[in-house]
Parts: C-alpha cells; structure tokens; sequence
C-alpha cells in the first residue's frame, strides 16, 4: 500500500472518531440548553397566562404566547392542588397532521375565587429541527476537513516526499555491472539528506565489493592457469622419457589431476561469473533454431553412440537471453543428455512456447533427484567429469527465472525448464 | 625454422623450448617485453610464441610491433585469460592463433606447426609420413599415392599424430584437440577409440602400415618404429 494512502487511512479513522465524538458532546450539550430553554419558556408562559387572566375580564386580543402551543383550561369545583408539573408525551398535531413530541406544563390555580386546572403544551419540533441541523453542520465540517486534508496531504507527499521518490527511481535503474553514483540533488529535509548519504555509501561499497570480487576471480584464474600449465607441460615431458610403466602411470596421474583442476577452475569462475550477474547483454533468441544449431555440433557424438534424436517442435519461443549463457546451458543439457545415455538410446527433445524438455534413457542416478543440481554431485560413474554442468545449468535457470525440474522414471532422465516466469518478466522490463 | 617464444615463466619456457627443439625447430627465447621487442627488431622468425602478460609489457605490444615490422612471421598467442574478448582482440591485431594455458605442448606444437604451413603460402604444401601423404589445404589424404576418404576427425587425429610423431600423446590432449572445451573428458575417450579404429583400418585397407601405438592408460604414440 502506497504511503499516501495510509495516511488518509489514518486521517480518517481519526476524523470519524473526533466526529462522532464530537457530535454526541455537541448534540448533549445542545439539548440540555435547549430543555432549559423550554422549561424556562413554560414556566414564563404560565406566570403571563395566570396574570393576564387575573387581570383582565375577557381574553385578550394579544397573548404573549407561542403560536403553536395549546392552552387548556378546566375549571373544577375543588382546589386540586396541583403542583406545576412537566411531562413530555406524543400527540397529535393538527398543523403537521402527525403525531409530534410535546411537552406539558399542567397546573391548578386560583383565578377570581375559581379553581382551574391548566395545561400548557409546547411542541418539542423545531427543536429536534435544530438538533439534525447540528449533526448536518458538524457532518458538513468533518467532510470539508477530510478533503482538504487530503488534498494537503497529498500536496506534503508530493513536495515533501520529492526527493524520496527520486532516490527510489535511481535505486530502480541501478546497476551493479554499470555502476554510476546515485544523483540526487540535497533536500532541505534532514533524513533524506541522511538517507543519500547512506546509499551513496552503500553504492560505493557495493561497487567497491563488486569490482574488487570481479577482479579477485579473474585474478586467481589467470594466476592459477601458468602453475598449472607447468604442472601439465612438465608431466607431458616425462611422459616422453623412457620411464617404466609403472613410473608413467604415476606421470600419467599428475597430468590427469591437473587437467581435471583446470576444467574445475573453469566451471567455478563461470559459475561465480553467473552469480556476480556478469552476462548481463541479453539478446533475443529463437530457441529452436539456437537448439538446432547446438545439435549439430553433436552429430557425431550421437551416432557414436547409436541414439536416436526425437524432435517435437510444438512452438518456438523467443527468449531475451546472453547469448554465451543459452549456449553454456543448451550445450550442458545436450551434452548430458548423450553422457547420461545408453548405447543405442534416445534423446528427446519437447520445446513449447513456454517450457524445454530434454529427456533421454539412461541408467539410474541413484541419488536424490533435487541433490543432482548442486555443485559436485554426481551420480557413481564418468568421475572424469566436473560435476558442475547441472549445477550451471540450475544457476543459469534461476537468473532467468525459470523453474528447473529433473525427474527420473523408467529409465528416463527428464529435465524440465519452464520459461513463463521469464517471458512474464520480459513484459514487466518493458513496460 | 626459427621460433621465438615470448614467456616470462621461467618453468614454463623451458618445457616449450624443449618440446619444440626436439622438433627440430631453432628455438629463441625471450623473457620479456624489452627482450622480445630486441629479437623482433633484429632477426625475423617463422613463428612468433607470445604470452599477455609480461612484467615490463603486453604481448599484444609484441604484436602489434611485428605487424609494424611489416614481418611474415606466424602469430601464437598464449593467455592465461579464457575470455573472448582477449581473443577477438588478439586475433584482431594480427595473431593466428590463440591458446590458453594450461595448454598440451602436443597441442601447441601442432598449431605452431598449423600456422608455420599457412604462413609459408605454398599450396602444393604436403606434409609426408612415409607412404602417407597429407594435403592439408584441400584436407586430403593419400597412401600409396591412392586417395583416403577420411572424417573431418579422423583427418584432424591423423595430422595430429603426424604433427607430434614419436611422441605420446594423451588422451585428453587428442580430446581437446578434437572438441574443445565442447566434450567432458569420459566420454570423449571411448570416442576417440572408434575413431582411431576406422582410422587404422582405412589405413591398412590402402596398404599402409600402422603407426599407432597405444600406450596402455595414458595415450597413443605415433611412430615408425
């Protein structure tokens, strides 16, 4: 959620809570002024009317009363005694034709050496009128502070957050294989002065790691090469003396162990080379005529080893892909698929438009099939090779996001990648 | 034949020159930048063996002031670095060849022999192993002078093993020469032991002896006697 919408989610939780609150006190306070109000408005009405019907023979042409408010007056032929009394009860209104909340004010009184019992109702509408009026002013207030907060709010987000949205845009562009500083111009606010700060040392940290580890692979492989050429070219001279069998199979060893620790050497660099992201020019590549051309390269070994090819072309996906990588990882898998074989055996390969099968009969690995992908694991035989080609292939397939799968049943080795993740990514970096 | 090798470690120079002079080749060696650059000033070479990286320069250095020498001489390059990006390059300035170490000295010898051949212009070039005769520009074979109908590898094994006579050459020395980095090593074995076997047979269908010998474990031999 962005964070301009939690804050309005804030602000508005907390103007409904003041709001109601509000209301309610407000509504209270009101109508306990207003009850007073009544009160004292009845109690004035009935001093005016007893005075005035005290003091005058007939009714007058003016009363000081209230339109609206209903007199009854009933003689009796005892003093009732009855104290002023205030009840609020429901009737019937002539003028609204319904019926209303009044409020009485019954009592007895004494005029001209008569007894009376008088009531005096007073319509409680106009009051309630009031009351909805305040609840429709309070409501109209919370309504124009909402909006104006947001509208402010929204204004601080894009002002003041300025320079927090620029520092994520650059963060998004960053690259590790092209590095370049992050430019953002300083920003009056202190944290986010603090924040480049901090990523920009970050980035020089990282750029400085980067190279550095870069550098450190490159080196060791290159100083690792002429020692080893020495050990193989040495080796290779014995093997020219006349030394006894015995001595040559020794000779022999030295010269295998080092060839073995080049190849070694070479599958680990490409693998840290892999991991530090540093095939990072992708291309498009049609996959089926990529994988065709590979194959081709494997003729011979094919017929060596009397297999037969199965091709099942269903689609021929398009992949934005480094070249050198496709090749490295169609080469491993081909190249597995004729190793792992058996003599006059069959490789199949299934390509869709979203995933790569390449299947071959073989003999059971014997081992875990997930184990298969990491580093130096090998099933018992070919102890010749590296045990690094499916962990490449594995490592190749995560930076592209595609799922790697290796199953094996009934004398099948079967290896699924599927690329949907990988074309699902390529529409996000275009859009 | 003069060869001048450009390599700056010590051990190393010393297998290669050995190698090479036991082919008969005038071998020259310069440990560095400002000895190579003295050489190549003063004496022209058939074939040019430089290493990168020096202590007082770069091999391309080397190269390039060859190629201002306006010299004829064939171009090796031996690099540590595997990467493509060398090899354009190298290649670029006018190198012929480029191999990375660890390298069989089989293997260079047969490209300082590769390279010595084109750089010669001669088109009637042969090369001659008794009743065997190679063409190696029309990749052609002939024994007894009748002709040979032979694989690009069987062709390939067959000038590798004349290139290197009377040398044991290893297995994976043939394998690399063979595929490259393309093959893991089990494999290419069995490989190379039905290509040598049509190899020798279509040999001897042509009346031609076999000069291979197996030495038990370690490789093949290709010798007369």
């Amino acid at each position: 959620m962005r964070l301009l919408a939690i804050a309005n989610r804030y602000y508005l939780a907390t103007l409904i809570i003041v709001f109601v609150a509000g209301s309610l006190a407000a509504y209270l306070i009101l109508k306990s002024i207003i009850n007073q109000e009544f009160n004292e408005k009845l109690f004035a009405e009935q001093d005016q009317l007893l005075y005035e019907l005290r003091n005058y023979e007939n009714l007058e042409k003016t009363y000081y009363l209230n339109i609206g408010d209903l007199i009854e007056i009933n003689e009796v032929a005892e003093n009732p005694n009855i104290p002023p009394t205030l009840i609020d009860t429901v009737m019937y209104d002539p003028y609204e034709k319904k019926e209303l909340p009044f409020r009485l004010l019954t009592f007895s009184s004494e005029i001209k050496s008569r007894f009376y019992v008088i009531t005096i109702s007073k319509s409680l509408l106009p009051n309630q009128d009031l009351m909805e009026g305040v609840s429709e002013i309070m409501l109209g207030i919370a309504l124009m502070l909402m909006v104006s907060l947001g509208l402010l709010n929204r204004f601080i987000f894009k002002k003041l957050w300025h320079p927090f949205h620029q520092i994520i845009d650059q963060l998004h562009k960053f690259q590790i294989t092209h590095p370049e500083q992050l430019a953002i111009e300083p920003s009056h606010v202190e944290e986010f002065n603090d924040l480049r700060q901090v990523l920009d040392k970050m980035i020089s940290k990282s750029i400085y790691d980067y190279k550095t580890l870069k550098e450190y692979t490159e080196n060791t492989s290159h100083e690792i090469q002429t020692p080893l050429a020495i050990i193989k070219n040495k080796a290779e001279m014995l093997l020219q003396e006349p030394l006894s069998e015995a001595q040559l199979n020794e000779v022999s060893k030295i010269y295998e162990a080092a060839g073995r620790l080049s190849r070694l050497k070479e599958g680990l660099s490409t693998l840290t080379k892999i991991d530090n992201n540093q095939f990072v020019e992708s291309e498009p590549i049609e996959l089926k005529a990529f994988i065709m051309s590979r194959l081709s390269g494997f003729d011979e070994l094919v017929d060596l080893k009397g297999l037969k090819v199965d091709l099942r072309f269903e689609g021929n996906p398009i992949l934005n892909f480094s070249n050198d990588l496709m090749y490295m990882m169609i080469t491993n898998l081909l190249s597995n698929s004729i190793k792992h074989n058996i003599q006059d055996g069959t490789i199949r390969i299934i390509l869709t438009q979203n995933h790569l099968v390449i299947e071959n009969t073989g003999k059971d690995p014997g081992l875990p099939t997930a184990s298969l992908f990491d580093r130096f694991k090998r099933s018992g035989e070919g102890h010749e090779s590296t045990g690094l080609g499916l962990s490449i292939i594995k490592r190749i397939a995560d930076l592209y996001d595609m799922t790697i799968l290796y199953t094996y049943q009934d004398g099948w080795h079967r290896i699924k990648i599927s690329f949907n993740s990988q074309k699902h990514q390529n529409h996000e970096d275009q859009r | 034949m003069n060869i001048l090798l450009v390599e700056d470690e010590r051990s190393l120079g010393e297998s290669i020159i050995t190698y090479l002079s036991k082919e008969g080749y005038h071998c020259e060696w310069a440990e560095n930048f400002s000895k190579a650059s003295e050489k190549t000033w003063a004496y022209s070479y058939d074939c040019v063996i430089v290493d990168i990286t020096l202590p007082d320069g770069n091999g391309l250095d080397v190269i390039e002031g060859l190629k201002k020498l306006k010299s004829l001489s064939g171009i090796i390059i031996i690099s540590a670095r595997n990467s493509i990006e060398d090899r354009i390059k190298g290649l670029d300035i006018g190198a012929d060849d480029y191999i990375t170490k660890p390298f069989d000295l089989s293997e260079l010898n047969a490209r300082v022999k590769a390279v010595i051949r084109r750089r010669n212009f001669d088109a009637q070039n042969e090369i001659v192993f008794k009743e065997i005769t190679v063409k190696p520009y029309d990749r052609s074979v002939s024994i007894h002078e009748q002709f040979v109908s032979l694989t690009k590898k069987e062709f390939d094994l067959l000038v590798f093993f004349i290139s290197n006579q009377n040398r044991v050459i290893t297995k994976e020395s043939i394998a690399e020469h063979l595929w490259g980095d393309d093959m893991d090593m089990a494999d290419s074995y069995d490989f190379i032991y039905s290509h040598l076997k049509n190899l020798r047979k279509k040999i001897q269908e042509h009346g031609g002896n076999d000069y291979i010998e197996t030495v038990y474990g370690i490789g093949y031999k290709f010798t007369n006697h």
